[in-house]
């Protein structure tokens, strides 16, 4: 199978993840029915995953691993999310991606998971301190196309 | 992703996806997605159209929260 990610890119990637960090966990949900995405979008997460050590991948099944995906709150295939990892603990950052990350949308995946390593959101103070402190939930959904 | 990164800063209350919408039309339909980006805050509570800057995206939150 050839790869997603030409040289180019994957040799751009494999230079601005040098300056990774702390570890990222990605968990790839997948399914094998209806989905028609799901053998590229899990593709192309195991080749981001591979050009950094600092990263480490798991692939689950939507259906077969209920359990995690209940865990994870996560209902869509093919679906990605971002976690960080210290030792062996993994810890939700409650960032998620459904569908593939391509085009467009492949630089904030490269970008977030930069931001996921530094453990750094950039924000202002202003802005975390609130988000910190609240205390109802908040469900976030950007719908965005790859072109 | 600005939304990413607010949830960040307290995973446990907040989640952000990054919704393909052409994989996921029935959902985009739902919340009345044309143009994108197109933020639904809780299920459609409140909608931000567009690439925003942290403040409205904030601002937005802000007002969802104190409604909950």
């Amino acid at each position: 199978m050839s790869n997603l990610l030409n040289e180019s890119v994957t040799a751009q990637i494999r230079e601005v993840f040098g300056n990774l960090q702390n570890p990222v966990h990605l968990l790839f949900f997948g399914r094998e029915q209806n989905c028609d995405y799901c053998n590229d979008t899990r593709q192309l997460a195991e080749e981001v995953t591979s050009l950094s050590d600092k990263l480490s991948i798991e692939v689950y099944d939507l259906d077969r691993d209920s359990a995690v995906a209940s865990q994870y709150k996560m209902d869509k295939a093919p679906g990605i999310i971002l976690a960080a990892r210290d030792g062996d603990v993994i810890s939700d950052l409650g960032i998620r991606f459904a569908g593939i990350p391509s085009g467009h949308e492949f630089s904030s995946f490269i970008q977030d998971i930069l931001s996921a390593s530094a453990r750094d959101s950039g924000l202002s103070s202003g802005t975390r301190e609130f988000l910190k402190a609240l205390t109802k939930p908040i469900h976030l959904q950007v719908f965005v196309t790859p072109t | 992703m600005l939304a990413h990164m607010m949830a960040m800063e307290n995973p446990k209350m907040i989640t952000a996806e990054a919704v393909e919408a052409m994989e996921f039309p029935e959902l985009a339909d739902k919340h009345g997605v044309h143009g994108v980006p197109h933020t639904a805050i809780n299920d459609g509570r409140e909608h931000v159209v567009g690439a925003v800057p942290e403040g409205n995206l904030l601002a937005a939150i802000q007002r969802v929260a104190a409604s909950i």
